[in-house]
């Protein structure tokens, strides 16, 4: 009877530090052993402590008392990682990561759905979209935080969102990550480039939208076409910076074919500024009257003509050359694909 | 851990312990202090020990006895650390095969370097802030010599040392200087 007691008292405390210990310890089968270790220990001092040398129910429940309480235990196991502003530096780039990517895909869905809108004129919506993108943000940011500061408590390891043949792979490469950042960094900086393709797809989103009447409204309507269609062009290629910035590191062939399709993008914009270039008597000049102080477009006077066409030609070769760059990048990924 | 502060078990009205703000904050500091060198407690117990691998419970026995029971480890707290040393290829473990399939544990042969240089370390360390607190520190140079460049223990019963293994540092015409070693 005595020693069922015994060992109904040690199974209940290891049941009760089974359930304290951190669920990514949990999912493993390691967990088994540190029960089993924990067991062993109870069993040894509790041999120690009676003087007969044999357990009894007393000495084990001291040797219980001992081992400390279920949470003291659990908690050193969570004491995992190096602590960096509430997330564990472990963490912290998957952190960085999640937020870009989740931010990058609301902003996404949003701009697409009031493109849709825009082209079947319903223009009302153009507001709540900008509104929706700031509340989606704000609780996206509230809820990745939360989640990987929880994390970081419960000492979390990347790997310990990875599978076992993940795991394997990784430890039959040592070194895979250093070598990977020392001859990849070089070719892009994700973060740079998702806050330049965030850039580019607010200031896409302003010239579509045109959110301030009282300057949009005094243009010619042909001339916000325009910054209509150029604001396409800009998002799409703030789009593209975004991918690349979220494909990180990884996939040279995948970064090639995006500036492909941004040298495209690119060209495809020259045709609005040709566009524009052969109109400057719709191009705004804005000037405040006095003493009215209204705000009134006078429009560019006919002498200006050809300094304007110049500007846009310079513009041209501006957009043409900055493809250069791309045309480059593709050249130079070339090397990290080995 | 189990601070001194902890242990405390009558407490006096009128004492200082009595006030709940003192004790927690005494405490806490003694946990920091404690959790520092537990992990570096543990590694010189497994290197010092007479026997090649030791199991979690011996380790624990042995660390009350030679701490004079000062260095107290929450018993079940003992395996996360080793766990993490482990993890760390500090440590190595092996489990029994029959009978209580216990499993015990002993220093890799990275683990030895690691101790050596952080045992250098902390003995330095204890003999630079021994005069703050007005106590003596010993640190027995006639057994070991600790590296002028990276302050690395190293045993000075190994005659064909020559070299500091962590640092690279000429020891033996330092030792020749000191006149520790014959030329």
């Amino acid at each position: 009877m005595s020693e069922k007691e015994m060992n109904y008292k040690i199974k209940e405390y290891l049941k009760e530090v089974k359930n304290k210990l951190p669920e990514w310890l949990k999912d493993k089968k390691e967990h088994k052993e540190i029960l089993a270790e924990l067991e062993d220990h109870i069993w040894s001092k509790a041999e120690e402590l009676s003087q007969t040398g044999q357990p009894t129910l007393d000495s084990v429940q001291i040797a219980i008392d001992h081992m400390g309480t279920p949470e003291s235990i659990a908690k050193e196991y969570k004491r995992r990682g190096t602590p960096k502003v509430y997330i564990t530096e472990e963490l912290w780039p998957y952190y960085k990561k999640v937020i870009s990517g989740v931010f990058s895909l609301i902003i996404l869905i949003t701009v697409i759905v009031q493109i849709v809108n825009l082209i079947f004129g319903n223009l009302e919506t153009i507001w709540d979209g900008i509104m929706g993108i700031q509340i989606g943000l704000l609780i996206a940011f509230a809820v990745i935080t939360i989640v990987f500061v929880a994390l970081s408590m419960e000492g979390y390891f990347p790997e310990d969102f990875m599978s076992k043949k993940e795991l394997e792979k990784r430890e039959k490469e040592p070194g895979r990550a250093v070598e990977k950042e020392k001859s990849l960094k070089p070719f892009i900086k994700p973060l740079g480039e998702i806050i330049g393709g965030s850039l580019g797809l607010i200031f896409g989103v302003f010239l579509i939208v045109q959110p301030l009447p009282f300057i949009f409204s005094i243009m010619d309507i042909e001339f916000r076409l325009f910054l209509q269609f150029a604001g396409i062009f800009i998002i799409a290629e703030g789009v593209l910076d975004i991918i690349r910035g979220l494909i990180g590191y990884r996939q040279p062939l995948a970064h090639q074919v995006i500036h492909a399709i941004t040298v495209g993008v690119k060209l495809a914009s020259i045709s609005v500024v040709i566009l524009m270039m052969n109109r400057p008597d719709i191009f705004p000049i804005l000037v405040v009257e006095q003493p009215s102080g209204v705000l009134t477009n006078i429009g560019l006077a006919p002498g200006f003509y050809g300094l304007f066409r110049g500007i846009a030609g310079l513009i041209i070769v501006i957009v043409a050359l900055s493809t250069i760059d791309n045309f480059y990048k593709i050249y130079k990924l070339e090397s990290y694909k080995k | 851990m189990i601070t001194i502060i902890k242990r405390v078990k009558e407490l006096g009205s009128n004492a200082l312990i009595a006030s709940r703000e003192f004790r927690d904050y005494v405490e806490k500091q003694e946990t920091e202090i404690n959790r520092g060198i537990s992990s570096l407690c543990i590694l010189s117990t497994i290197m010092q020990s007479k026997e090649k691998e030791l199991h979690g419970y011996k380790i624990l026995k042995d660390l009350t006895e030679k701490t004079n029971e000062m260095l107290v480890i929450e018993e079940g707290t003992l395996y996360p650390i080793l766990r993490k040393l482990e993890q760390d290829n500090i440590i190595k473990s092996r489990r029994e095969e029959s009978g209580r399939k216990r499993k015990y544990y002993s220093m890799t042969e990275y683990g030895k370097q690691v101790f050596n240089h952080l045992a250098g370390f902390y003995s330095k360390l204890t003999e630079a802030i021994a005069p703050l607190f007005d106590v003596k520190v010993d640190l027995q140079q006639d057994k070991y010599f600790y590296c002028p460049m990276c302050a690395n223990k190293i045993d000075l019963s190994n005659t064909e040392l020559k070299f500091c293994t962590i640092c690279g540092f000429n020891i033996e015409q330092e030792l020749i200087e000191r006149g520790l070693r014959n030329e």
